[in-house]
């Protein structure tokens, strides 16, 4: 394993690692490449790439860029940057997501050579081609071992996403995954409260960033759903049930999952975490706040930068917990009044209707 | 695909008779004059909303987002004041895949809806087969059959775009250099009333040359050593005058010859005309050339534009270059990022500027001075 002849290419834990990381995995295996991940994100990370990009730029730029730094601090000498400009036709990618390599090769000017493929949709650059591309850079040309790793990742990929439907939580699939194992699901413990978190899988499973958001809500005993319980077909087909149009890549982990839960009312509420400053999420947010509000859906919206305090950021949650708890109370005391008062044994004199009502 | 039949199904609504449309759109710099002639000689109704002040900007900020970039805060805001002004039909052109332009027109719909208004949407979309889809969204608008009416239109519409991207040339050119103080700006805006007036084709061909004539006029100081600053950026900021506070005003008083690369007419020009007619190298094309040591694909926006014209400037003797966009824009942000290496590797001063409705105008003309001083020290050095 530690021959040097090896090739060795670095994946940053962060934007699409959390999104496609197992597909990466499979991927690069099969091709015979040894994939080096960068460390989990501290705040040392942030901070580091905090000092390469302008102060403008979101919370998981920068975290990308820390991410970069940490791997050239561990020789990598290939890096894999993938530009995801489109995922369908006419949907695309967020800008700066879309330029990464661009930012990267901009803002680092150490040696190392960055594998940055493409994968256009809308101009019919499709993921074969981003393969091909990518394994240009190790010097393979061969197709057919191209798509022979190209299903490999897949293979992973699904595996991944059969674990995480089934309700298995994101790092105990993701390890599962790689290693080729499978996860059972976890045993269900009945909660009194439950909520959906819409938000990019970058900000919300990097426990740094989202602050440990998911450990946090469980501990209140409050179960979480994320856009891993809901399948890619059902968040499409719940936007289009809302009457929307899918207009970003990443639409469906927001919009998506959000649209999804509400049409179900399987949840007591929403919680929407976004980066500061993030174009498509302010957006999508306002969006599903449009929704939740005809439908009477609880929302709370929680923007985090690299400053958020932890102590501001619990109250908000736990406030937004307490509210859900009483609303809930209210409406199970309201919903077992209903079938005890005598008001309603008076339903069927009909002059008593108004009077009724009034009270 | 579903979505995409989708996208398209929302685009033309069709509830107002054709008789009696009103028809507003957003203002961005001085698009209004030329759209009026092609929509009027359409045989349409035509409402423009008032110029955008800081009373528009109040009415779009309360009525959006807080998220949403400024460009779109004043374009609702134009789209409230020409539907009070008894509008019914808005027009916008959007742009998928270039940044949050694309979801505008969605959002505005959305949220006139839900202030009561009721008025017709019909949005022509940019991203492929261009003129088809224009000529789809103004005979929508119209109902005209006539070709003659269009063609008048487009002549129109295309030779005032000319003229007043012409004046605009001219008027940066003059202004630093006048010997009488504010006689380029009478002479722009005498001509950008006549332009206004102009009602015939063979008029409107003749516009060109005669404001060419009536700038040469002005007397000017030809030997005076001014230094050149190109603005580059964001499209809208470029563009509207209150939103990125009259720039090239204070920048031509301060005696520095301003040049913006982004010209209205020369990006409808290469836009809309079908590319078998489009022979020269088009505005993106020369930027994505320039840009491309820096830059390997467009990202959306005017982000390759930004570098390019960077690249190109550097590589042309300007002085320096200032960088315009609006808070929180994505492109522009990319570009930010890049921009430090540009100017380190070609040695050329820029400035970034971003601006967002709480602006000062007294701190923002201090970093602008302050930098046409450094601009201008470093000249005098060569």
């Amino acid at each position: 394993m530690n021959n040097p002849c090896n090739l060795k290419v670095g994946i940053p834990r962060a934007i699409s690692y959390y999104n496609n990381y197992p597909f990466y995995y499979g991927f690069f295996n099969h091709l015979g490449i040894e994939v080096i991940l960068s460390d989990k994100t501290t705040t040392k990370i942030i901070n580091q790439g905090a000092k390469y990009v302008v102060s403008d730029t979101c919370l998981p730029i920068k975290v990308y860029v820390g991410h970069i730094i940490n791997l050239l601090d561990k020789e990598c000498e290939y890096i894999f940057v993938p530009s995801i400009q489109s995922t369908g036709y006419k949907i695309n990618n967020c800008s700066k997501i879309r330029g990464l390599p661009e930012i990267v090769r901009n803002v680092i000017d150490r040696p190392f050579t960055m594998v940055e493929p493409t994968l256009d949709k809308t101009e019919g650059i499709g993921l074969f081609d981003f393969c091909v591309q990518t394994a240009k850079f190790f010097n393979i040309f061969d197709k057919k071992l191209i798509r022979e790793a190209m299903h490999a990742g897949w293979d992973v990929y699904n595996n991944f996403h059969s674990m995480t439907n089934s309700g298995v939580p994101y790092s105990i699939a993701i390890e599962a995954s790689t290693t080729g194992k499978s996860a059972g699901r976890p045993v269900d413990i009945v909660k009194p409260l439950s909520v959906a978190i819409m938000g990019h899988g970058y900000n919300l499973f990097d426990d740094r960033i989202s602050l440990n958001l998911i450990k946090k809500l469980e501990k209140m005993d409050v179960k979480v759903y994320t856009s891993l319980d809901v399948t890619s077909a059902e968040a499409i087909s719940s936007i289009e049930n809302l009457g929307e149009i899918q207009y970003w890549a990443n639409e469906l982990e927001l919009t998506g999952t959000a649209a999804h839960f509400l049409l179900d009312k399987k949840v007591d509420g929403i919680i929407a975490l976004s980066a500061f400053g993030c174009g498509p999420d302010s957006l999508m947010v306002d969006e599903i706040a449009y929704h939740c509000k005809e439908r009477n859906m609880p929302l709370i919206h929680l923007t985090i930068d690299e400053h958020t305090g932890e102590a501001g950021f619990v109250t908000r949650i736990e406030a937004f917990v307490d509210m859900l708890m009483r609303k809930k109370r209210a409406f199970i005391t309201k919903k077992s009044d209903k079938f005890i008062s005598p008001d309603d044994v008076n339903v069927s004199v009909p002059q008593e209707i108004p009077v009724g009502s009034a009270k | 695909m579903n979505n995409a039949e989708r996208l398209e199904l929302n685009k033309m609504e069709n509830k107002i008779p054709t008789k009696e449309r009103i028809i507003a759109w957003p203002r961005m710099g001085r698009i209004d004059i030329p759209l009026k002639a092609l929509l009027v000689s359409l045989g349409a109704k035509v409402v423009i909303p008032p110029p955008n002040s800081n009373e528009a900007l109040e009415l779009g900020v309360k009525n959006s987002i807080e998220g949403i970039c400024l460009p779109y805060k004043l374009n609702l805001a134009n789209y409230i004041m020409a539907l009070e002004k008894g509008a019914n039909t808005l027009m916008m052109f959007q742009a998928p895949g270039s940044c949050r332009l694309g979801n505008y027109t969605k959002m505005a719909q959305k949220t006139l809806k839900s202030m009561g208004y009721e008025f017709d949407m019909v949005i022509f979309d940019m991203y492929k087969s261009k003129m088809k889809q224009t000529l789809q969204a103004f005979w929508h608008v119209t109902h005209c059959i006539n070709p003659w009416r269009y063609y008048k239109g487009f002549s129109l519409g295309f030779n005032k775009f000319f003229a007043i991207d012409t004046a605009e040339r001219l008027l940066f050119y003059t202004r630093p250099r006048e010997l009488h103080k504010g006689d380029a700006e009478k002479c722009y805006e005498k001509w950008l009333k006549i332009t206004d007036e102009t009602n015939s084709v063979i008029g409107a061909k003749r516009l060109k040359k005669q404001i060419i004539k009536d700038f040469k006029k002005i007397p000017i100081d030809k030997d005076k050593k001014v230094p050149i600053i190109y603005l580059i950026g964001e499209f809208f900021v470029l563009l509207d005058p209150y939103t990125n506070q009259n720039i090239e005003k204070e920048l031509g008083e301060m005696g520095v010859e301003v040049q913006r690369q982004i010209m209205f007419g020369d990006w409808l020009e290469h836009v809309l005309k079908p590319s078998l007619f489009y022979r020269k190298e088009s505005h993106r094309e020369r930027s994505v050339r320039y840009a491309s040591d820096y830059m390997k694909r467009a990202i959306g926006g005017e982000c390759i534009e930004t570098v390019g014209d960077t690249v190109y400037a550097a590589k042309h003797g300007v002085d320096g270059v200032i960088h315009i966009s609006p808070f929180s824009c994505m492109p522009e942000i990319v570009a930010q990022n890049i921009l430090p290496k540009v100017g380190r590797n070609e040695d050329i001063p820029i400035m970034s500027l971003v601006l967002d409705e709480q602006t000062g105008k007294a701190g923002y003309i201090t970093r602008i001075e302050a930098f046409v001083d450094l601009v201008k020290r470093k000249k005098l050095k060569k």
